[in-house]
């Protein structure tokens, strides 16, 4: 191995080690950010632990701070968010977790979209199956339009029609 | 108009009693001081339970007083109905007004012979800090303008009901009541945004606070319905199912007064705990009641006229559009509601917060966008392909084209990427339309393409001033897309240090404190440079309140098309003593107050009467002035710019 090709590998494995480094305190910083974006600060102000700054604000200030420390500690989420309920109640969730009567908030929203859904679905087709069966009843009447009743139609067209 | 004259006379005494520091008077001693200034003296007036009941009262004695005096000597047969309605809610807010949250409660002790006797308190304990900003001022009041407005479209659909009275009157005679009620609630949300994005310096617009929900439900009701009922003037249908979207946005207006009222919920905006809230459950209970008798008793008369003749209609995307509105309706106040509900059941209150609301709504909000560009170019009754192709040929190539430029530029975030498609799909669908009908009514008139516009949009004013709301609506949307990307950083500041955010490098030039007449402010100055060259001065500070023992935050906001640079001074470190600055940069959030104002301006659009058409006789008269119309134009060229 030349002296330039030693070089140049140290350097590579330098700044290998350096990025390793830098995404390892980022990504320690990002962890904490994101597992704080799931409590609720419990001073009461009704804001996610990560963007409460209520002025002089010390309980978001310790909950930050405990979990820095538990971040540092490289717990896990799991580990972490029990912690914090243990320690709070379950009033530090600041979505529901995603089990037992929880679950219920989770899926209504999707019950609500898939019944209205449905609901709609079947009224477009009742609504649709009785036109078919009016224009049926209307082909086999008779087929004579009287001047007025056309004059009816029409006023009715450019009434449903106009914006 | 006894009534009306009567509150009138009791509101502005109770300004009077303010302005004239009257601190024998409870409510004037618990949100007044001597120092507060005039323009918060005023504001003070709704500041608290008492008199924002009163302020309740006042403005819905404003909109029954309007319409009984607009429809005087008309629609005999409906009014009394109407009046009595009117009648039953303005007197249980002056029930309570009177017998159970009173503004002019005096201060009294037991006097030695066992007689009350009244005293006076040398000042006030001033108005809360974060109620001292000017949008305190404006917000509530437009707030309560929408809540107490849609009084008026409930009191018609009941009225109507109970009368029996035949057909779209009732619709035709509340459509402009319910657009001025939907204004003010408009402009009252997003004010009620703003003041929160300015005054609170957590960096955000919309916190999914309880009682910000318990405005939003009324909104979206009330949207709801603003779409439909235009099915049952054109075809007659969905009668059953208007009169339920007017019933329950009624309902929804009084259940977020009870919530926020009633402590149910806990709020940083709710009034203090109180037992009022069981006056509202009960006045709720009771127009259930009533709309319930009142619909079994008449709803043969609610029988829709026409049937769905297509699916891709204006009709069934009418149905789809109430469909998202109600899904994310019940989604919010399900979601609002859980903590009570899990509490009830479980005995642990489950907090449901932000993260919660926005996995729910998110997606609905992208459906109900999609919906805005497809639903008003979709026909009446039946569309056909050619016509698809037409409408929404350009605008899908467009906003496919967008959304791979701002994808190449970095964007990967699927959401805001979807929204951005989305909304440049919608705004081409709408400058399309507004293109189009300019062009023929250029051909016409010779005149300039924005006069054309301009006199399109007179002519149609309901068709157009929709569309120009949409655009808002639209603009609203790019804001909310650019959360997705805000960021924020914090760090103790010695003078002279700097912190870089963005392009934005912000230097602590000063730190200070001074005494003002109703509080001490302690003052950041900050220069923010870009490129090493000076741009600005900011000056976030804090105030502490010595009548209250209270503090609030000023923040200071450098706002531009592209982003906020929001800067919040967090108070001293407690272990170095140095000043903390939290700065946030947030993209386009002006988006979101530029779309709400043109959402208003076509509100106001969409009430003016329409200007009737006299062009093909001034074609006649200015012949000079004309331009020659194009054979192709000529014959398809009608007054009523009617599509499809």
């Amino acid at each position: 191995m030349t002296r330039m090709r030693r070089r140049k590998t140290l350097l590579f494995c330098i700044a290998g080690v350096c990025t390793l480094a830098l995404s390892v305190s980022v990504t320690a910083e990002d962890r904490a950010k994101q597992i704080g974006g799931k409590f609720m600060c419990m001073c009461n102000c009704n804001q996610v632990l990560t963007q409460c700054n209520h002025v002089g604000c010390t309980t978001s200030t310790a909950m930050l701070k405990e979990l820095d420390q538990a971040v540092a500690r490289g717990d896990s989420e799991d580990v972490i968010t029990q912690a914090f309920v243990q320690e709070f109640g379950t009033k530090v969730y600041a979505e529901p977790p995603k089990s037992g009567l929880s679950l219920v908030a989770w899926v209504l929203p999707s019950v609500y979209l898939v019944g209205g859904t449905l609901l709609v679905v079947f009224l477009i087709s009742r609504w649709r199956s009785r036109i078919h069966l009016e224009t049926a009843a209307a082909s086999v009447g008779p087929s004579g339009i009287s001047a007025e009743e056309l004059e009816r139609a029409r006023r009715r067209v450019a009434r449903e029609t106009e914006d | 108009m006894a009534t009306c004259g009567l509150i009138f006379i009791a509101t502005f005494s109770l300004v009077y009693l303010f302005f004239s520091d009257s601190y024998w008077v409870s409510y004037v001693v618990a949100h007044s001081n001597r120092d507060l200034s005039t323009f918060y003296k005023f504001a003070a007036l709704w500041s608290g339970q008492e008199g924002s009941l009163l302020f309740w009262s006042f403005l819905l004695a404003i909109y029954v007083f309007s319409a009984l005096f607009v429809y005087r000597n008309k629609n005999g047969e409906l009014m009394p109905y109407v009046g009595v309605v009117l009648a039953g809610v303005q007197i249980f807010f002056l029930t309570l007004n009177n017998f159970v949250a009173s503004p002019f409660k005096v201060l009294a002790t037991p006097g030695v012979n066992g007689a009350l006797e009244i005293f006076t308190r040398a000042d006030g304990n001033g108005l809360t800090p974060l109620l001292q900003y000017p949008e305190m001022v404006i917000h509530p009041p437009n707030l309560y303008s929408g809540y107490t407005g849609f009084t008026i479209p409930f009191a018609f659909a009941l009225g109507a009901l109970l009368a029996r009275y035949p057909g779209e009157k009732w619709i035709h005679l509340t459509r402009k009541w319910t657009m001025i009620a939907w204004c003010f609630q408009t402009a009252g949300v997003l004010l009620g945004a703003h003041w929160a994005y300015a005054v609170l310096g957590w960096g955000g617009y919309w916190g999914w606070d309880p009682v910000e929900n318990a405005s939003l439900l009324p909104w979206l009701t009330g949207t709801a319905f603003l779409h439909s009922v235009m099915m049952q003037e054109k075809r007659g249908m969905m009668k059953v199912w208007n009169v339920w979207l007017v019933f329950l946005t009624f309902m929804l207006c009084i259940l977020g007064t009870t919530l926020t009222r009633s402590g149910i919920v806990s709020s940083v905006h709710a009034f203090a705990q109180s037992s009022i809230g069981d006056w509202f459950v009960g006045f709720l209970a009771l127009i259930l009641v009533v709309c319930l008798v009142a619909y079994v008793k008449n709803r043969d008369y609610l029988k829709s006229e026409n049937q769905l003749d297509s699916i891709v209609s204006r009709e069934s995307s009418f149905l789809f559009n109430n469909l998202i509105l109600l899904v994310s309706c019940v989604a919010v106040l399900s979601g609002t509601l859980f903590p009570v509900f899990s509490e009830w059941l479980s005995g642990s209150r489950i907090s449901v917060g932000a993260p919660f609301f926005n996995k729910v709504n998110i997606p609905l909000g992208l459906i109900l966008l999609f919906l805005t560009g497809v639903g008003p170019l979709l026909a009446w009754r039946k569309t056909s392909v050619d016509s698809l192709k037409r409408n929404f040929g350009w605008p899908s190539l467009f906003s496919l084209a967008a959304g791979a430029v701002v994808f190449a530029l970095g964007l990967h975030e699927f959401y805001s990427l979807l929204c951005l498609i989305l909304c440049v799909f919608v705004a081409t669908t709408i400058l399309m339309e507004f293109y189009r009908g300019a062009r023929v009514v250029r051909a016409r008139s010779g005149a300039s393409f924005a006069a054309s516009a301009v006199d399109l949009t007179l002519r149609n004013t309901r068709r157009y001033g929709g569309y120009i709301v949409h655009m808002g609506m639209v603009l609203i949307f790019v804001g909310l897309a650019g959360a997705a990307f805000n960021k924020d950083v914090q760090k103790d500041m010695q003078i002279g240090s700097t912190l870089q955010i963005g392009r934005y490098n912000l230097l602590l030039q000063s730190f200070d404190s001074k005494p003002e007449r109703n509080y001490t402010s302690e003052r950041m100055v900050v220069e923010v440079m870009q490129n090493n060259k000076p741009l600005m001065m900011l000056y976030p500070e804090r105030r502490f309140f010595q009548t209250n023992q209270e503090s609030g935050t000023m923040v200071a906001i450098y706002s531009t098309l592209r982003d906020d640079l929001y800067v919040v001074y967090a108070g001293q470190s407690p272990e170095t003593q140095t000043p903390v600055i939290h700065a946030y940069l947030n993209p386009l959030v002006k988006w979101i107050w530029l779309g709400g104002a043109i959402v208003v301006m076509g509100t106001i659009v969409t009430l003016l009467p329409n200007r009737r058409s006299v062009l093909a006789f001034a074609v006649l008269q200015e012949p000079s002035a004309a331009r020659p119309m194009s054979p192709s134009l000529a014959p398809s060229v009608t007054l009523r710019e009617g599509h499809d």
